[in-house]
């Protein structure tokens, strides 16, 4: 199977001598090509899920396969491989590098992909600042893009190396409806026209309604999915 | 490579003072390093010229019971000790005959006293010689502490202490009161004219001392009263200091046969302490060098570790997005090597600069402390394996200062990274 497969998996945080059980042995399937939102409140674990899939934090237990593969198991050098071939990353805060222009921030993960042609990656990046219409900002800062050009650019970085699952923890939470909407509208119609697996977060039920699949989260528990 | 350098050139224009910093120390401390290697490479040659061609280009020959080390040719005797005529022209003979000895002349060396401030008596040291007779091509460090002296002329360049007191001046041509040693080894007083000889007027006060006193021979003779015309030593010159070895031998077989009391001195008795000389003033500005480049290691850690903390969420996203340990390690390692890179390459242009300068308009010393260290003065030039050096140095610097900080930067968690805002 080419989806995501959890099974089991746990997180415990130790703040002093208090352990937190963020995710209590969460089993979980997610297909290839699925535009699915994990939901819950605030401290329901849907960050500390969407970590352990993209190989930012380590579960306490449990395992996450990706096409079949335990990404759990793999060494320091093949998870960060992974992170760059694999997965694509869109963060609430956009995190923009604020010294480069659109250009280069969606070029930024093309560094590590030497394989790719100069003019292949000019090609993928200007594709994509199409895509997300930012055609007229390519040499702008990202302080100088709303909120919501920058959640475009993000998207498009996200995407820029072919990624077969995109990450995405809360998109829109800094952003108003509207553009929080046409966000979405945005990772959807990749989501359709590509096939790129999308995991987002969000505790906003306007976002959760337009998601194919809702994985809800309560205490660390899937409550629904 | 090219987009890791343009990622590298905005963030340390982003930096702006920081940055800034990191080039001025580099450029400060690569500058100086650049000059004084440099320049010092020039002194040691000019010191070892002028010692070389002053001292090891010279022997004496004096009574074998006067101790000369640690003397710098001040040495202490006892009138009987002193040459008596006949030695004297049998030994210049000898040597007028030896093609390797350029020519040879005889000295008093000699304690004076002299009266200070109430009525204070203050004790120098002098050699009485024929300046005039003196071999120019080997006195080059005498010539560099004063003015030309003149054959024929009752030259001296006398320092009195009550004027320094009082004026801080001392004239030529006035008169003073010294109390000089006589043959029996007692103190006479005697007016002495100051000739000639060194320029007061010119020379740092501070400076100024009551020793090396130069008369000429015979002036210094009738002053304290010789009936004689004796002296404490036959100084020779070596055509070759490179000679010393194979001529002072046979001095001395000749003096065993034909004169016992006497002895042969090499004057590169002193060369272990010219050299110490040498090595301490190498070792003063190794010491200023190495503290600047310290300092320049530090802060450099001190300042990439500022950048890293300022940008720890930038680290957690560039791991997200796959950059390896090695590539965040790498990519504030090669910040810190361009910026040190360039302050260097900068400094070492300006060092170039005045080392040229330099180069074209000399450096020309009228002091008499510094005499002793570049003579009158020398013309400084760029030396290859200083430059090498200094080179390898900075290089080292560059690469090695950021390490540490991007290593740390680079072992930091993404987890956390990604949450400092």
């Amino acid at each position: 199977m080419n989806g995501i497969t959890i099974k089991g998996l746990r997180k415990d945080y130790h703040l002093g001598k208090t352990v937190v059980r963020a995710l209590k042995g969460i089993d979980l399937d997610i297909k290839s090509g699925s535009f699915a939102c994990v939901a819950g409140p605030s401290g329901s674990g849907k960050t500390t899920l969407l970590n352990m899939i993209g190989l930012i934090d380590t579960p306490t237990g449990g395992s996450v396969r990706i096409a079949g593969e335990d990404i759990q198991t793999l060494s320091e050098k093949s998870r960060t491989r992974y992170r760059s071939r694999t997965l694509g990353f869109i963060f609430q805060s956009f995190n923009l590098l604020p010294v480069l222009d659109v250009f280069e921030n969606i070029h930024l993960p093309l560094i590590l992909h030497g394989e790719i042609s100069r003019e292949e990656k000019h090609e993928r990046v200007m594709e994509l600042v199409r895509a997300v219409g930012l055609e007229e900002h390519i040499r702008h800062k990202p302080f100088e893009l709303s909120g919501g050009q920058r959640q475009r650019v993000a998207i498009a970085r996200a995407l820029v190396t072919h990624p077969l699952i995109v990450l995405a923890d809360e998109p829109t939470a800094n952003l108003d409806s509207v553009t929080g909407n046409e966000v979405l509208d945005l990772m959807e119609r990749i989501n359709r026209e590509r096939g790129t697996t999308f995991i987002f977060s969000s505790h906003d039920p306007g976002i959760m309604e337009r998601a194919a699949r809702v994985i809800r989260l309560h205490d660390g528990e899937v409550q629904a999915a | 490579m090219k987009e890791r350098i343009q990622l590298c050139l905005r963030n340390l224009a982003r930096h702006g003072w920081r940055t800034r910093i990191i080039l001025l120390i580099a450029l400060f401390g690569s500058f100086l390093t650049f000059v004084s290697e440099n320049m010092l490479e020039d002194v040691s040659i000019k010191q070892s010229d002028m010692f070389g061609r002053s001292f090891a280009g010279h022997f004496r020959i004096l009574a074998k019971g006067i101790e000369t080390k640690n003397t710098f040719g001040f040495y202490y005797y006892e009138p009987e000790e002193m040459l008596q005529p006949e030695e004297i022209a049998s030994v210049k003979q000898f040597l007028a005959g030896m093609p390797e000895v350029s020519g040879s002349q005889e000295r008093i060396v000699f304690t004076g006293l002299l009266y200070g401030k109430d009525d204070a008596e203050k004790g120098f040291r002098g050699v009485a010689m024929d300046m005039g007779a003196y071999n120019k091509e080997l006195t080059d460090l005498y010539y560099a502490k004063g003015i030309p002296v003149r054959r024929g002329e009752a030259q001296t360049c006398a320092a009195s202490w009550a004027e320094y007191d009082k004026n801080k001046i001392v004239e030529i041509g006035k008169r003073y009161v010294f109390l000089l040693p006589n043959r029996e080894g007692e103190f006479v007083d005697r007016f002495v004219t100051v000739a000639g000889g060194i320029d007061y007027h010119s020379m740092p006060k501070d400076t100024m001392g009551v020793g090396n006193m130069f008369f000429d021979l015979d002036g210094f003779r009738s002053l304290v009263g010789y009936e004689k015309p004796l002296a404490s030593e036959v100084v020779g010159f070596l055509r070759d200091a490179r000679m010393a070895n194979k001529v002072l031998p046979r001095i001395d077989a000749y003096l065993q046969e034909h004169n016992p009391r006497l002895k042969v001195v090499s004057w590169r008795e002193y060369a272990p302490i010219f050299a110490e000389i040498v090595l301490g003033f190498d070792v003063a500005m190794r010491a200023i060098e190495g503290i600047l480049i310290a300092i320049c290691i530090l802060l450099v850690i001190k300042l990439t570790t500022f950048s890293i903390i300022e940008r720890y969420s930038e680290i957690g996203t560039m791991r997200a997005l796959g950059f390896s340990r090695a590539d965040i390690a790498f990519q504030f390692a090669l910040e810190g090597f361009l910026i040190i890179a360039a302050g260097a390459l900068i400094g070492f242009l300006l060092g170039s600069a005045v080392i040229g300068g330099f180069h074209i308009a000399g450096i020309h010393n009228k002091t008499t402390f510094f005499a002793w260290v570049i003579g009158n003065g020398f013309s400084p030039g760029f030396h290859a394996d200083k430059i090498v050096t200094v080179s390898a140095i900075f290089l080292a610097v560059a690469v090695l200062a950021p390490l540490l900080p991007a290593a740390q930067g680079s072992r930091l968690s993404i987890l956390k990274t990604l949450e400092r805002r």
